[in-house]
């Protein structure tokens, strides 16, 4: 390895969302010159077991940005360790390893983006496209005092699904919530959105 | 142990099964000897001895069926090919180790599409696989993939779709428009090995409406 | 979804990613496996195994797996994309040995017992093996091990 002199990056963080997982920290500056990093990790398995052993993360090894997008290296809910180095030709910084280790149970989980419409006595909803990860629990019901909530799980992302087939003149109203299965657990629940049928009625 | 020769008599020896019914298939490059025999042979992963296929011993074709021979989906087999051309050398290759319940390709569903006047009725038959119980009862994916389910999805005016799923075999698309074309498509789906077989598609219209003519 | 081995619950692992990592590794490593009539993990070691069996002898396996067969293998994978594959699984299996807590008390001694007598099964046959070659059979077996698993897993 070349000597030390480049400083090693700072202030690692990662910043973590619907399960996307982004490793930041600060750029090292070097006048005129450009800056590659390199990021690696190890799962809870490697720390215990092989703590010599680091893994060259899929998108980052070697990066230019003071960035990296982790989300695929993170593969098991175990605490992970993530360390950067910086490399100006043949010069390289010394690690920095981020603490305390990622867990990706803590990711935020937002309320799904959703669209609902409708065609014809059809009641159809369009959800976010969030990754395989995740499963939609929908709640829908009749705008009426004491209507009953009816729940349904849409694993389909990105496509618009009917959802139930309306009564002619009735409102209904949705709102929904993810589950990550990895993690066992649910976003908040989406503000509700509520659409009429005209009043015809299906002949008999 | 049978020295295992790589020339260019033998090659691609692997087995091609879908819905369980497993064949061995192999090549050789064109400019080996066309009076070339083949021999098959076939063992249980774990046991020591290779079991000769009967019916493909010295054969000149390139393919041996072994569904029989490798029909427990719960068990894993190897399978191994010996060419001999006349005077000349030959040459033993092997599968990799193989099992059906992993390897066999879904094959679409069977689904008979009735169309209704504000309805679509979808019926699926199971499919039948070669595997036999000791009682001679034949099985089906069902019986052999616990959890296989299948989903069905309406494609509606080339804008939303419709879904249904589950484990039974009668499914009805309701609340649909008199004199219309749908795209229905349907799969077999085995969650726990991330299994899904190709779609079977039937195009179908739904009757006019007479009601008030 | 979730594992469900008799009174041990393991949530947070999802089998179907198990599945991934192990099949993008699957032929590099039994194509390893030259002893074909050597299978370890036999119909005696998980078959017929009750529910209450199961937590001890998953867990039993899971840690053999851990800290024997998976021994080294890092340094062996040369290959990046089973490097990656090879952590998810071991990662995983990390997850569900913590879940398991298998009762300690007197009354389920004859069932962890006889666990305890199919773990051995297996761990004897992998003795008897050359090291090398019995991590790389027995890693060559996790499918195996995953059908079993796939049992006692609650969609």
């Amino acid at each position: 390895d070349g000597v030390a002199i480049l400083p090693a990056p700072q202030n690692l963080s990662v910043q973590s969302t619907n399960m996307k997982h982004l490793l930041t920290w600060s750029p090292v500056m070097v006048p005129g010159e450009i800056i590659y990093y390199f990021v690696e990790y190890q799962g809870e398995y490697e720390s215990l077991y092989m703590s010599h052993v680091w893994i060259p993360s899929s998108w980052c090894s070697p990066t230019k940005g003071p960035e990296c997008d982790i989300t695929d290296d993170i593969t098991a809910t175990v605490p992970y360790n993530l360390r950067v180095r910086a490399t100006q030709g043949s010069e390289t910084s010394a690690w920095s390893t981020l603490k305390p280790p990622f867990n990706r149970n803590s990711t935020i989980l937002t309320p799904p983006g959703m669209d609902v419409t409708k065609d014809g006595f059809h009641l159809v909803i369009k959800l976010e496209d969030l990754g395989s990860q995740f499963e939609f629990l929908v709640a829908y019901w009749r705008r009426e005092p004491g209507a009953k909530e009816h729940v349904k799980v849409v694993r389909s992302r990105g496509i618009p699904v009917h959802l139930e087939t309306m009564e002619p003149g009735a409102a209904y109203c949705v709102k929904v919530q993810t589950f990550v299965k990895a993690i066992g657990r649910h976003s908040p629940f989406s503000q509700a959105e509520c659409v009429k049928v005209q009043g015809e009625t299906l002949p008999l | 142990h049978v020295a295992e020769d790589t020339s260019d008599l033998l090659q691609h020896v692997k087995f091609q099964s879908s819905n369980f019914e497993n064949i061995l298939t192999w090549d050789s490059r064109p400019e080996s000897a066309p009076d070339t025999v083949y021999s098959v042979e076939y063992k249980k992963y774990g046991e020591r001895e290779w079991l000769a296929k009967e019916g493909c011993q010295r054969i000149t074709r390139k393919s041996c069926n072994l569904t029989l021979e490798t029909g427990n989906p719960m068990e894993h087999y190897y399978a191994r090919v010996t060419a001999i051309s006349a005077g000349g050398p030959s040459a033993t290759k092997m599968t990799d180790r193989f099992s059906s319940l992993y390897h066999t390709t879904i094959k679409p569903p069977n689904v008979t599409c009735i169309p209704k006047v504000r309805s679509i009725q979808m019926i699926v038959r199971p499919s039948t696989t070669p595997i036999h119980t000791g009682d001679g009862h034949r099985l089906t994916l069902e019986d052999v993939f616990p959890d296989l389910s299948y989903h069905l999805e309406l494609q509606v005016n080339h804008t939303y779709q419709m879904h249904l799923g589950g484990k039974q075999r009668e499914y009805e698309f309701i609340g649909l428009t008199p004199d219309t074309e749908f795209l229905g498509a349907i799969r077999i789906f085995v969650p726990a090995l991330v299994r899904e077989s190709d779609p079977y598609m039937c195009r179908v219209k739904t009757l006019p409406d007479r009601t008030w003519t | 979804q979730e594992f469900q081995f008799g009174p041990c619950r393991v949530e947070g692992v999802v089998l179907q990613e198990l599945w991934e990592a192990f099949w993008a590794m699957k032929d590099i490593v039994q194509a390893k496996d030259n002893i074909t009539n050597v299978r370890l993990l036999r119909k005696e070691v998980l078959q017929n195994v009750s529910n209450a069996e199961s937590c001890y002898l998953i867990r039993a396996l899971l840690k053999f797996y851990l800290n024997t067969v998976f021994k080294n293998y890092q340094d062996k994978a040369a290959d990046f994309r089973v490097r990656k594959s090879f952590s998810t699984l071991a990662n995983n299996f990390v997850v569900i040995v913590s879940k398991l807590q298998p009762s300690q008390e007197n009354e389920m001694f004859s069932v962890s017992d006889s666990a305890r007598r199919r773990f051995l099964l297996f761990q004897r046959a992998f003795k008897q093996l050359d090291i090398e070659a019995a991590q790389t059979k027995a890693f060559g077996e996790v499918d195996i091990l995953l059908t079993w698993m796939e049992k006692f897993y609650q969609l």
